[in-house]
């Protein structure tokens, strides 16, 4: 497979058998989407075969592999949105009855896909009023409704539950147990590690190797993913350190829409963690702090003078910095060059009497670049060229070119693997040790375990326990790895502010 | 219900202001004649080119494009089918003003999807195109169409005193609303508007998908330009001339979105209605030009405006 002159794939052989779940694992860039668009038929590989049960495709498209018997979830980006859930799951195969639709047909089929799956989803309800989690099983259970006997799931777990965690696991058993074969894709060690057989790890576009997941330890798997002995988290620890005075405090703070009202106060120094499902209101409480979203009552305090913010432009004059949630759209001006994209934030700095000095972008993004270690092959490179992880390096760096008091960052590791996750952690606890306050929203909980001094756990919509990093630490036996220790506690806090949530019935919404 | 209404009411925004506004000019205007049967019918053939080139457009601005050419087309196929006629005959005219608009609609969806000229500047080149070849070839004088049965079926005509070209929005509404909403087709129309990533890796090939609409664009107004030619019983440039706006005009204020994604016929024939409606009310008040195409513009932007907010 090649892409212009790079290639992105180089002679991979892959074989999956019958009745196994066979994890694929690397980093970013490593080839992982690539090999699985070959074997969905969204692109063309140029060299090689792909065979399923013994029939060797021939061509390419997405009705081929279908056909093929081959179907895959595509990380919510096959949900039409203005349709609903159960439009989405038959799209392109719908239930015909002389020649129109028959939409009763779809639902029932979909409600019973969804009870197979033992979840809880409407599926006469429009794709965009779901919640993220529900999304992301409606994009599972489209990926079942083939009766695929190759089924890939691609990260599918991202927005889930611990318990729906557990109950695609059930059903992925299920397929297997038939004699099918799923291909299981995940940053997540521990569920690499709990669902899969066999495992193949890509980097840079070549197989690494494939092994047995029960003799593979997990650290094993990361010296093959990032290709070199590795710091992985659990090596990371906090220094301690002083904590400042108060730098941003929020009064019942309050949006339109999700968030009840939020009290809080964060010190100079201080890494707080939000941890929450997906559509806890993480986001929302951070695009309230960054003005990107209009507050609806209550009141933002930062170094004691209340602030009121009418757009980001407000929050960055108050020395607060944002990198948002969803680079492609939000982070990055994919098409600019990496320098225009670096400097963005600081037009005034790099202009002379009101026109740009070319050489101050020059100087002032090549700082930035060596600073991050932004691996590009000049300041004049398209973003868009750029790996994820350098991309989020490039929004870092945005960021902090405005010299931020406070920094937010929302899924700063998403999608991004673990060399640079950890560069850009280690980059928070340098800032954090320079005074800088930092607010740091994750679905990932072993990264805020390894990051935070502190977290907030939040379910719909509400701060439902706020407990330091001390207070866990204090808790642990002392045999036990400190971040896997954090990661589980955290877990359970979640799991629990929802159940406790869902009994009260503030989780009812209108 | 009223719940329901109330609730819903920006969707329905439509269906609440025909009726507001059919109310207001029966109160004002019925001195005038405005309830007279007469004039209500013709309103419908007023409307019905409008009508059938929007419930057309709905399809496109559904599958995310747009087609600017439809008035300038409808122009050209008055040109071709009434020369035709004059040489051929009337069906020889039929199957050369089909042939007209299948053309053009091959031509923009062929540069649009194959050549990835965004529709909006293919179909805004392509209306100037139409427009002169149809000037050229009829040396910019009218071509009168002296076939009887032609000018009756396709415009003229009426079945006791309902209008042929009441049954011809009844047909193309009643096809567009099924093919939109119950068929495989529709689904994949708005699925290629309402994501076009996330069609493309379902399996739909959004670019056949994007083609076919932009041919079905080109189709009606191929239609829509014979029934100017019946009832007008002549050819002419001009006929069809900024049809393109009203059409847009009449699929938006059915909640059809320009972004793609939404649509339904039905909205988009009420829109129509409404536009032919406020155009013979003005009309009937006595408003010079000049003063209707303020008053349409007012109101057309404050109907949009109301049904587009969130």
């Amino acid at each position: 497979m090649h892409f212009g002159s790079l290639v992105a794939l180089d002679d991979v052989d892959l074989s999956v058998r019958a009745g196994e779940v066979h994890a694929l694992l690397g980093g970013n860039g490593a080839g992982k989407s690539t090999l699985l668009k070959i074997l969905n038929g969204v692109y063309r590989q140029t060299a090689g075969d792909v065979t399923v049960f013994g029939a060797t495709l021939h061509g390419n498209s997405p009705e081929l592999a279908r056909a093929a018997g081959v179907a895959m979830n595509f990380q919510e980006m096959s949900l039409i949105p203005s349709l609903t859930a159960a439009q989405n799951i038959f799209l392109n195969h719908e239930f015909l009855h002389r020649g129109l639709i028959n939409e009763a047909a779809a639902v029932a089929r979909a409600r019973e896909l969804f009870e197979q799956l033992n979840v809880d989803v409407d599926p006469t309800i429009l794709v965009s009023d779901l919640s993220p989690g529900q999304r992301q099983l409606t994009e599972i259970a489209k990926s079942i409704s083939h009766n695929a006997r190759v089924w890939i799931l691609d990260e599918p777990s991202t927005a889930l539950s611990v318990t729906d965690v557990d109950r695609l696991f059930d059903s992925i058993r299920a397929h297997t147990a038939q004699g099918n074969a799923v291909i299981y894709v995940s940053h997540r060690m521990d569920e690499i590690s709990e669902i899969s057989d066999r495992l193949t790890i890509l980097r840079d576009g070549r197989k690494v190797t494939t092994a047995e997941t029960r003799s593979t330890s997990v650290s094993q798997m990361i010296e093959h993913i990032v290709g070199k002995k590795a710091r992985d988290f659990s090596n990371i620890m906090l220094s301690r350190k002083a904590l400042g005075a108060p730098v941003l405090e929020l009064d019942a703070l309050q949006d339109a829409h999700k968030l009840r009202p939020v009290s809080l106060s964060i010190r100079e120094g201080e890494v707080v963690g939000l941890a929450g499902l997906l559509g806890s209101g993480r986001s929302s409480l951070i695009k309230l702090i960054a003005g990107v979203d209009a507050k609806a009552s209550g009141q933002i305090r930062v170094a004691d003078q209340p602030v009121d913010f009418r757009g980001p432009a407000d929050a960055m004059a108050q020395g607060i910095a944002h990198v948002p949630e969803s680079r492609a759209t939000q982070g990055i001006i994919g098409a600019h060059a990496t320098s225009d994209n670096l400097t963005l934030s600081i037009l005034d700095r790099i202009s002379v009497r009101g026109l740009i000095s070319k050489s101050r972008v020059r100087t002032l993004s090549q700082k930035q670049i060596d600073e991050f270690d932004i691996k590009v092959e000049s300041h004049r490179t398209p973003v868009l060229n750029l790996s994820g992880g350098n991309q989020q390096k490039v929004v870092l760096g945005k960021n902090f070119g405005i010299d931020p008091k406070i920094l937010l960052l929302d899924e700063p590791t998403a999608g991004i693997d673990i060399g640079a996750k950890t560069e850009i952690i280690d980059a928070i606890h340098s800032k954090a040790g320079e005074g800088m306050a930092v607010i740091v929203a994750s679905s990932e909980l072993s990264e805020l375990a390894v990051a935070c001094d502190r977290f907030l756990i939040l379910a719909d919509g509400v701060i439902c326990e706020d407990v330091s990093r001390d207070d866990i630490v204090a808790e642990n036996p002392e045999d036990a790895n400190m971040v896997p220790f954090i990661q589980r506690v955290l877990e359970e806090k979640i799991q629990a502010a929802n159940r406790t949530l869902k009994t009260e019935g503030f989780g009812e919404k209108q | 219900m009223i719940d329901f209404a109330l609730k819903n009411w920006r969707q329905n925004i439509i269906y609440i202001g025909f009726v507001l506004i059919f109310l207001l000019f029966a109160l004002t205007l019925n001195d005038r004649g405005f309830l007279n049967p007469n004039n209500l019918l013709n309103i419908f053939r007023q409307t019905a080119m409008i009508a059938i080139m929007a419930i057309a457009m709905t399809y496109v601005l559904s599958a995310g494009e747009i087609d600017l050419s439809v008035g300038a087309v409808a122009g050209l196929t008055t040109v071709t089918v009434a020369l035709t006629i004059s040489v051929a005959g009337p069906l020889a005219g039929v199957a050369v003003g089909l042939l007209t608009g299948i053309t053009v609609g091959v031509c923009n969806g062929w540069l649009t999807t194959r050549i990835g000229i965004p529709s909006f500047l293919t179909t805004l080149a392509m209306m100037g195109i139409a427009k002169g070849v149809a000037m050229w070839i009829s040396d910019t004088s009218a071509v009168p169409i002296l076939s009887r049965s032609f000018a009756w079926f396709f415009g003229g005509g009426s079945l006791g005193i309902v209008p042929i070209l009441f049954f011809w929005i009844l047909i193309f509404g009643v096809w567009g609303h099924i093919q939109l909403k119950h068929t495989g087709f529709g689904r994949r129309v708005l699925a290629t508007g309402g994501g076009e990533t996330a069609a493309r890796y379902t399996g739909i090939n959004v670019k056949n998908v994007k083609f076919q609409v932009l041919v079905v664009s080109g189709t009606a107004a191929a239609i829509a330009g014979m029934l100017y030619a019946g009832r007008l019983q002549s050819g002419r440039f001009q006929l069809g001339e900024g049809d393109e706006l009203s059409v847009i005009a009449a699929a938006v204020l059915g909640g059809t979105s320009l972004f793609g994604g939404k649509g339904t016929v039905i909205g988009t024939i009420v829109g129509a209605l409404m536009i032919g409606m406020i155009n013979n009310g003005l009309i009937l008040m006595g408003l010079e030009y000049s003063q209707q195409l303020i008053a349409r513009g007012g109101i057309i932007i404050l109907a949009v405006a109301l049904s587009q907010r969130q």
